[in-house]
């Protein structure tokens, strides 16, 4: 874990071009298990905040927020994933990706870190996934004898089928 | 034109075209207006100007495109010059087909520009442009009386510098009406020719034997005077008229000290300078000390070249306040005209130094004769602002994303002032900081607003073209009147309002105007009158269209509405607001036959849809056989609603004042529980459905008892019903943000939200769309 934490500083230093966004994943914390999200889409994180419901929306999209005077929609990951809702704390984070050019933000139980997974350590996702879920899944990548499960962002903002 | 088109050449095409709307969106009133003068029983009233205008502008469409090489486009342009040309010099009279052959030439050039704008060349529009030069020769030579030497088209445009400026006629009349719009385009070009003079002047003076510069100042001078002798502006005139006579001499090889020249040139264009300042600030832009510069001007010239000065309608200045330095020695007696102009003609110093130097005058005389002028300048001071008051174009883009960052600034303030973490803490001076920063984001606020206003007058000129369209259609002669063009728009508004607009003219022209025989049996004059007028009310634009003809006919839409089965019984009993309200429905038309005008019914619910996409409401009055006025409410902007914030429950909801008619507090016997469970109220006479807010957002609200709560009586479409809330926390003005994209991909109605705002405190709150909510409630009625 520091080794990785170690990896992401010297990167932060030495390279800031497009290309060292290849291979990192923002890693986050979800109901027991780590995920990624491949860092090219992430622009922010944000702490929990007031959240306006907007009526007749899908459960999941919790609602509005105001990010410095942008309206952004948030939608709950565990709501995605058909997870049991859990009450929001201090650790609970909002990460803000932009896809398709339009910011939405993502409700998670606790962002970790910044990771490099090389594309040899990542792995198909597992064919044989029970939930429907895993079809939002990019694959999962392995650091040392630890499992992230990489999220494929377009898919979980834009797939049409959970709805 | 090579067929690859490198970036400079397409940003040169893009403003080209754009500059060419703007000319034909000028010219066009004008040649209508001017059709109008002429055709009224042979009386040509005088249009020397308005032909000048239209000549030039045409001029300058040929220049553009000659330069860019679009040769159809300059040829056809050029044709038109030919014929404004020949009526110009009096060869022949201007006749109405004239007028509608010009209005097919603006026809034809505006389709190239759109042809242009997308392809970077006008070769495909060949076959078009010769037809339109073919009708251009052909009416030559038709006003002509067969003469068939009539100018023939050239095949290629007149390289622009191969012409002159358009010649002004300076012994025309002067101008019988200025128009503040010809006084302001005036100022804007003046000030660019002197500036343009001024730096042809310095580049002569370092390169004293270089003939195209000369010929430049030549030009521009020329033209300078032209537009001084166009509005009537004398005195600059006569200066100009006697500035182009040395230039000319000078490039004609005349003897003259060119260094002089050229330094008193530039001493003139200063003088020029705040003459334009002054008729900006409404003054008369007359020249003070005119004559001194004259003789100093012709004392450059040899004895024998000395030129009559120009014949004027106007004699030169009375003796007005002299502001000029020497002019006030001359008139303390102190020194002679000719001592100051020797003086002036090499002056590289303060006047005031050289006189000192040649000692002609002493030191006391000086300090006194500044001192006065210092005086009369302070009295004068508000002439003394820059001349440079011109407009550049903005990319709209660029524009709404400036707004959009005021407005994030607006919200950030707030949050910033009344933040939580500052709450009880004593802290003064940031709370007058915090003053001082609000005051100026909301002046910041104010201007970014006014950024997208335009005046309506742009629209409004619009529609003289088809007024005039429509009245040669159908032979009735209509006058139409525009009030209020100045009254500024926000610029989507105007979009929206532009094909309403249209339709309700030709309404007005088609069913509202009555034929002349009708008209003067009706003891009415002859020809209609359609008033189009636009005015500001209580934060909202008016724009209503007045007709003075039949009237709408009650009984007529009745019959029609109760063939369609729009209304039950008669409608006898129906109030005539609710019968007109009638003409809106799809489809509905009284006309007898379909005309191709109009008709065909599909009109008005499309005029009050564009309407309620900007917020905007819809008026009809009619009285019968006297006229009938359509009233259009629009909103000033759309970035910005007035809105009243009710809370139900935890949430906050923004409703449109526009909706709203009033709030109360129920009594229980005011209220009816139908058998289907929908609770309806008794409000004076009307019954009104009640919708529960917390039911449709699934809230939890203070408490469930309708007395308890506040109902809003809300309005669309002439449609009432009652909003249950728990409280009304006050009026705001209400930044409207849309909701992401991202959201509306869900489809829906979105449970009656039309968007949402950004409250002081950070919180989004959502604006409920009336409208919406009113549709949502009656679908279920339906199935």
């Amino acid at each position: 874990m520091s080794n990785t934490a170690e990896d992401m500083l010297d990167d932060d230093i030495y390279d800031d071009d497009e290309d060292t966004q290849k291979d990192k994943y923002l890693t986050f914390h979800l109901a027991g298990e780590d995920y990624g999200l491949d860092i090219a889409f992430v622009t922010e994180i944000i702490g929990i905040q007031k959240i306006t419901e907007v009526p007749d929306m899908p459960g999941f999209i919790k609602g509005v927020i105001n990010l410095r005077g942008k309206v952004i929609p948030v939608m709950d990951i565990r709501l995605r994933f058909n997870m049991e809702a859990k009450e929001y704390d201090e650790r609970t984070c909002i990460i803000v990706v932009d896809i398709n050019n339009s910011a939405v933000g993502l409700v998670v139980d606790e962002v970790r870190e910044v990771a490099g997974i090389p594309e040899a350590q990542v792995e198909p996702p597992p064919k044989t996934g029970k939930g429907e879920s895993s079809r939002y899944l990019k694959g999962m990548g392995k650091i040392d004898d630890e499992v992230k499960i990489l999220l494929n962002a377009e898919k979980l903002l834009y797939d049409e089928e959970l709805e | 034109m090579s067929e690859q088109y490198d970036p400079e050449h397409i940003e040169m095409v893009q403003e080209f075209v754009q500059e060419i709307r703007e000319l034909l969106d000028e010219l066009e009133p004008v040649i209508i207006e001017m059709g109008q003068s002429c055709s009224d029983d042979g009386e040509v009233g005088d249009i020397t100007d308005d032909i000048n205008s239209i000549f030039r502008l045409f001029h300058s469409i040929k220049g553009a495109a000659g330069f860019l090489n679009f040769t159809n486009i300059a040829t056809s342009s050029h044709s038109a010059e030919n014929l404004l040309d020949l009526i110009r010099t009096d060869v022949f009279p201007l006749t109405a087909d004239h007028i509608d052959l010009l209005c097919q030439g603006i026809d034809f050039i505006r389709a190239a520009i759109d042809h242009v704008e997308n392809e970077f060349n006008d070769e495909a529009l060949a076959e078009e442009s010769k037809e339109i030069r073919d009708k251009f020769l052909q009416a030559i030579e038709h006003s002509k009386g067969g003469d068939t030497t009539a100018a023939a088209p050239e095949t290629a445009p007149a390289p622009p510098k191969a012409e002159a400026p358009p010649l002004i006629d300076l012994y025309a009349q002067p101008a019988e009406s200025v128009s503040p719009e010809m006084v302001k385009s005036f100022i804007s070009e003046a000030s660019y020719l002197l500036q343009n003079l001024e730096e042809e002047l310095l580049r002569w003076l370092k390169d004293l034997d270089n003939h195209d510069i000369l010929n430049e100042i030549f030009r521009g001078i020329h033209s300078f005077k032209g537009n001084c002798g166009f509005l009537d502006f004398a005195d600059m005139e006569a200066l100009s008229h006697q500035m182009e006579s040395v230039i000319d001499f000078t490039r004609t090889g005349g003897q003259i000290n060119k260094t002089s020249a050229g330094e008193l040139l530039l001493k003139l264009i200063d003088i020029h300078r705040e003459s334009v300042t002054d008729i900006d600030n409404g003054g008369s832009g007359e020249i003070i000390g005119l004559d001194i510069y004259r003789d100093m001007l012709a004392d450059l010239l040899p004895a024998n070249q000395k030129l009559a000065p120009i014949q004027q309608g106007k004699q030169a200045p009375l003796p007005a306040p002299p502001e000029r330095l020497g002019e006030i020695l001359i008139e303390q007696g102190a020194t002679s005209k000719e001592e100051i102009s020797d003086s002036l003609a090499q002056q590289n110093k303060p006047l005031g130094e050289i006189l000192l130097e040649s000692g002609s005058v002493d030191e006391k005389q000086i300090e006194k004769a500044l001192e006065t002028q210092a005086k009369r300048r302070q009295k004068k001071a508000p002439g003394k602002q820059a001349v440079k008051k011109q407009d550049i174009r903005v990319d709209l883009g660029k524009l709404d994303s400036l707004i959009d960052f005021i407005g994030e600034l607006v919200i950030a303030e707030n949050m910033v002032i009344n933040n939580p973490d500052l709450e009880e803490l004593e802290l003064d001076n940031f709370q007058k900081a915090g003053q001082h920063l609000g005051k100026i984001v909301r002046d910041l606020q104010e201007m970014a607003m006014t950024l997208r206003m335009i005046p309506v007058s742009g629209l409004f000129r619009r529609m003289i073209r088809l007024v005039h369209d429509l009245s040669r259609k159908s032979g009735k002669k209509v006058d139409l009147q525009l009030i209020g063009e100045e009254t500024e728009v926000d610029k989507t508004v105007i979009e929206t309002i532009t094909d309403p607009l249209v339709h309700l003219l030709r309404n007005s022209m088609d069913h509202g105007i009555e034929p002349a025989e009708k008209r003067l049996a009706a003891n009415k004059p002859e020809s209609g009158t359609i008033k189009l007028s636009a005015f500001h009310e209580e934060g909202v634009v008016k724009i209503t269209i007045d007709d003075d003809g039949g009237g709408l006919p009650r009984d007529k839409i009745l019959a029609k509405a109760v063939e369609k089965g729009l209304i039950n019984g008669d409608g006898s009993d129906m109030s005539d607001k609710d019968v007109f309200a009638l003409i809106f429905a799809p489809g509905f038309s009284t006309a007898d036959q379909v005309t191709d005008i109009s008709g065909r019914g599909v009109g008005m619910d499309v005029v009050r849809q564009n309407l309620e996409k900007i917020k905007g409401s819809i008026d009809i009055s009619s009285k019968p056989g006297q006229g009938t006025k359509v009233e259009l409410q629009i909103p000033l902007t759309l970035a910005i609603i007035e809105g009243m914030l009710v809370r139900s429950g935890e949430s906050r909801y923004i409703i449109p004042i526009i909706n709203i008619i009033e709030s109360f507090r129920a009594t229980p016997e005011m209220i009816t529980i139908a058998p289907d469970g929908q609770e309806v109220v008794k409000v004076r006479e009307n019954l009104l459905p009640i919708i529960r807010l917390h039911e449709m957002h699934g809230l939890t609200p203070d408490n469930h008892e309708l007395e308890k709560g506040i109902l809003v009586v809300l309005e669309a479409r002439g449609a009432n019903f009652c909003l249950l809330v728990d409280e009304l926390l006050g009026q705001q003005q209400t930044v409207i943000k849309g909701l992401s994209s991202y959201v509306s991909k869900f489809g829906g109605n979105i449970g009656g939200v039309s968007g949402c705002t950004i409250m002081g405190d950070g919180e989004v709150c959502l604006i409920l769309d009336v409208q919406k909510i009113l549709e949502m409630t009656q679908e279920p009625e339906g199935e």
